[in-house]
């Protein structure tokens, strides 16, 4: 890593223009990817990123370099090079280093470093066989197995030095079911912030039977109803709908500059009084937790929707200074290659008082979303999409028929309205989200939901 | 160090290890994005990067390998990641090695111009963006974002079988998109633009485009669910083109993950569709000389009046099938492996101006952006169901906008019910899965869910 007069000098030079603020970001990243289809490792990469990123601040401006190249000469001129794209004198202020101890709350037992790659290769072989072996439709089972070693050093103008690392391991499992010349895919992705000992926390075997079920159901399923009715969403992965319809629009990196449905709307009523949201980095050894953030800031459980009044948004430095409102410890990057910006880390909506059986049990008709996909947001007008992987119908207050091909459409104030019910049984799943500042790891959770009114996209017409 | 000294010292220290057949893939780059808001530049980011990809055969098997820096440790991790990794492989696929082919076309992939575009130019250009975008319209309330970005990029691609080829490429972007305000109603409209030519980039009509799409859209509505005609506009058409591209490669072909598997040869479109990969094009964004294991590149027809001529090839997959490779080994990235990618692949445009398709659709559904690309369609089946938006069209003229819709298909009964192949072919832009592109297109019909 820098030492401290390198880093000293080059936050001097950062701020020989107008800069008021400069920070240094070293990444220096390991990773691990390896791919199986149908039982056979097919690819193998391992790979070092290494780079470091200089950020200067002048009032609102922001301006970002970055390279790879870490000599002293030539981080010295990548930090003039960034201060000469801003006008103004320096103020002369001096930069005063006090390294800063973080806590550790997210410990690493078995480092993917020095576990075997045959070892790695046996948990793919485990999802392997109990996925293809779950039924004679399974056609083709491909899985993932991904560990990231990121070591990250921070220092600031203000004083700021500090270190952090972070180590997550992830499987990727991909079950494709086949009937005639039909095919539907199920995706299950169970990772944390941890190492190896990840496998020793979860039940492979189960997960990937689970992802081969979701296929055969969804090939042997008809097409979903389109219209305009009640969805019920199930936990953990469901909660993708308010990361997409809600959390984006609560990012500081819209809410400041005016352009989110949700700016300016703190203290009001934007959500069923249902609805408490939270965001967390700091829960202990999940996906999107963070000793620190990648502006050093101190991780945290942030408060955004309380019984269905704003509470609070997520809010990066930069950000802050427009806002007039303090960092909340979300500023994420995928990389030194992304200046860092606000983004989500572990976001849920908290438990309710009823139970799933009692939802379902108290519903007439409705699509009930037991596996959502992915889906994307318009954080200007709320407008999001989401696509339904695994859907059921509910009618007369049991589950009947699977359903495939069914996209949710609506807008993100307008379903928080309409959560009429909330089940207690939050979880959560894990999920990269891409943004400005990258693809990042990031969990979603909820428990299981009603919402009054979805507009239901698919293939097949109206009921 | 330079990279055929380093090219030098990694192979020597794999020889040293005991490794067969071995590559290295570089690649340089330097990027530059402005972006501005409230007429202040309020980021500014460059960069120089580099990352070196390695490859290598050991027992019969390739592994991988890459670095960012160039130090002492670089030789040696690369060597021993690419060897241990080659050693877990069980796949029975050959990975081929190319001694490099007789001759490699001329390819305009760097435009000098483009590249000395001055800073001071670049920043007040979108100034001027975001200027124009408020001065058109008093109902623009923001601009999210009025932004460029510059970039070029240098290949080099080297084998122990004597391969050793290079290029150099650059390429400009311009997005905006505007916010208009009404009666407490809120629509964004957003244009981008991606070209090597800097004076196409026309900040007021750029800003007119984003703007004029905004205002439009205000007072949508849905529209009640059912079959329309739709006309899908060339950047709609492309997003589409793009997330189905990977059915025309050999690998998901081979793998069973594609539907055009066995279909070679057989008509798959309306008999008006020539779909072209062409890495020759002039100043494409993914024209190149070679592809990533370095076979000369040339143009082809994928799709010739409707019939399936070829699928996309690197060398493993060719092999497999008994042909020669398309050229279409892409390396996305020095950290990826060879996979498959179209390079600059598009739709052959038709007669047909824009206007005159609307006149033609007479009655239906213009749709100008779907959503959920990434969630709401299956490769695998071509099955797709997106979040929309566009316009009415009644008697041949457009009624009113529409929102809050789902258009649902599927890919390849898209492809058999194309109408009408309008003029305005336009590109993406550079992009993961090549630089695609389509003319707007008439389709008979799609399944929309909306009231």
């Amino acid at each position: 890593m820098l030492s401290e007069q390198v880093v000293t000098d080059v936050l001097w030079a950062a701020l020989s223009t107008g800069g008021d603020f400069a920070e240094i970001f070293m990444e220096d990243t390991f990773n691990t990817q390896i791919r199986m289809l149908d039982g056979a490792v097919e690819e193998a990469v391992s790979g070092r990123d290494y780079g470091v990123g200089i950020r200067i601040f002048q009032g609102l401006r922001s301006v970002y370099a970055y390279t790879n190249d870490t000599s002293r000469e030539s981080l010295m001129k990548a930090a003039r090079e960034a201060a000469a794209a801003l006008p103004g004198a320096p103020a002369g202020k001096t930069v005063v280093l006090a390294r800063l101890a973080v806590e550790k709350f997210n410990p690493v037992r078995l480092e993917p470093r020095q576990v075997t790659h045959l070892d790695k290769v046996e948990v793919m072989k485990q999802a392997h066989s109990a996925a293809a072996g779950f039924h004679e439709q399974i056609s083709q089972v491909a899985i993932v197995y991904t560990d990231v070693d990121q070591s990250v050093f921070i220092a600031n103008s203000e004083g700021l030095m500090v270190d952090d690392r972070r180590v997550r391991t992830r499987l990727g499992i991909n079950a494709v079911a086949t009937k005639g010349a039909e095919k539907q895919s199920a995706f299950r992705g169970p990772g944390r912030h941890m190492g190896f000992e990840l496998f020793e926390k979860i039940d492979v075997g189960e997960i990937a039977r689970d992802a081969a079920h979701s296929a055969v159901t969804m090939v042997n399923a008809d097409y979903a109803p389109s219209g305009k009715y009640p969805v019920i969403i199930d936990n953990e992965f469901g909660g993708v709908i308010f990361h997409e319809a809600c959390g984006h629009s609560l990012e500081a990196t819209s809410v400041a500059k005016g352009v989110s449905e949700f700016s300016g709307k703190l203290g009001e009523r934007i959500a069923s009084e249902l609805v408490t949201a939270v965001d967390d980095g700091s829960i202990p050894n999940a996906w999107g937790s963070q000793n620190i953030d990648d502006e050093g800031t101190k991780t945290r459980r942030n408060v955004l929707i309380e019984n269905g009044i704003l509470k609070g948004y997520m809010i990066d430095k930069l950000n802050a200074r427009r806002m007039g409102m303090e960092p909340t410890g979300n500023a994420r990057r995928q990389s030194y290659k992304f200046a860092p910006t606000s983004r989500m880390t572990n976001t849920f909506i908290c438990a309710g008082d009823s139970t799933r059986d009692e939802i379902i049990a108290n519903t007439e008709y409705a699509l009930y979303a037991k596996r959502m996909g992915g889906g994307s947001v318009n954080p200007a007008t709320g407008e999001f999409n989401f696509a339904v992987s695994e859907g059921y119908i509910v009618r007369g207050g049991k589950i009947e028929e699977p359903v495939r091909g069914a996209t949710l459409i609506g807008r993100g104030s307008e379903i928080l309205q309409q959560i009429d019910m909330v089940a207690s049984n939050l979880a959560t799943g894990q999920g990269m989200c891409g943004s400005v500042s990258g693809s990042i790891p990031a969990d979603v959770g909820q428990p299981t939901i009603r919402v009054k009114e979805i507009t239901v996209g698919g293939r097949k017409g109206a009921n | 160090m330079n990279f055929q000294e380093f090219k030098e010292r990694v192979f020597a220290a794999g020889r040293a290890a005991g490794l067969g057949d071995m590559e290295i893939y570089v690649t340089r780059s330097q990027r530059l994005r402005i972006r501005v808001f409230e007429a202040e530049v309020d980021d500014y980011a460059a960069s120089l990067e580099r990352g070196i990809g390695f490859r290598a055969r050991f027992g019969g098997k390739v592994g991988y390998a890459y670095v960012e820096a160039l130090d002492e440790e670089a030789v040696e991790y690369l060597v021993q990641g690419a060897k241990a990794n080659a050693q877990i492989i069980e796949s029975s696929d050959d990975v081929e090695f190319y001694a490099g082919s007789e001759s490699y076309p001329q390819v305009l992939s760097y435009n000098d111009s483009l590249a000395a575009v001055s800073a001071e130019e670049r920043v007040s250009f979108c100034l001027d963006l975001e200027k124009a975008a408020f001065a058109l319209d008093e109902r623009v309330a923001k601009v999210p974002y009025a932004l460029m970005g510059y970039g070029d990029t240098e290949v080099y691609i080297a084998n122990t079988l004597g391969l050793e080829q290079g290029f150099t490429s650059n390429g400009a972007f311009s997005y905006i998109s505007a916010l208009v305000r009404d009666n407490g109603q809120v629509k964004t409209g957003s244009k981008l633009h991606y070209g090597s030519d800097w004076s196409t980039f026309c900040a007021e009509s750029l800003a007119r485009e984003a703007v004029n799409e905004a205002v439009s859209l205000l007072g949508a509505s849905s529209v009640p669910s059912g079959d329309y005609r739709i006309l899908l506009r060339n950047d709609v058409a492309r997003e589409i083109l793009s997330t189905f591209a990977p059915v025309f490669s050999a690998e998901s072909v081979q793998k069973g993950l594609s539907l055009l598997q066995g279909k070679l040869g057989q008509s798959i479109a309306n008999s008006r569709v020539t779909l072209i990969d062409d890495p020759l094009l002039k100043n494409g964004a993914a024209s190149a000389p070679f592809d990533g294991e370095g076979v000369a590149a040339r143009t082809k027809k994928v799709i010739e009046s409707g019939r399936l001529v070829t699928y996309l090839h690197n060398l493993k997959t060719a092999k497999k099938d008994g042909v020669q490779s398309t050229g279409n080994a892409s390396r996305p990235s020095f950290k990826s492996p060879v996979g498959i990618s179209p390079t600059n692949f598009f739709i052959e445009p038709g007669q047909a101006a824009y206007g005159d398709l609307v006149k033609t659709l007479d009655d239906g559904l213009i749709i100008i952006s779907v959503q959920g690309t990434h969630s709401g369609a299956n490769p695998v089946s071509g099955d797709f169901s997106l979040g929309a938006y566009g316009y009415l069209v009644k008697n041949g003229s457009i009624a009113r906008p529409v929102e809050q819709i789902t258009i649902a298909g599927n890919f390849f009964k898209l492809l058999e019910t194309v109408e009408e192949i309008g003029s305005d072919l336009e590109f993406s832009g550079p992009d993961f899965g090549g630089n695609v592109g389509s003319p707007s297109l008439i389709i008979s019909n799609l399944a929309v869910a909306g009231m």
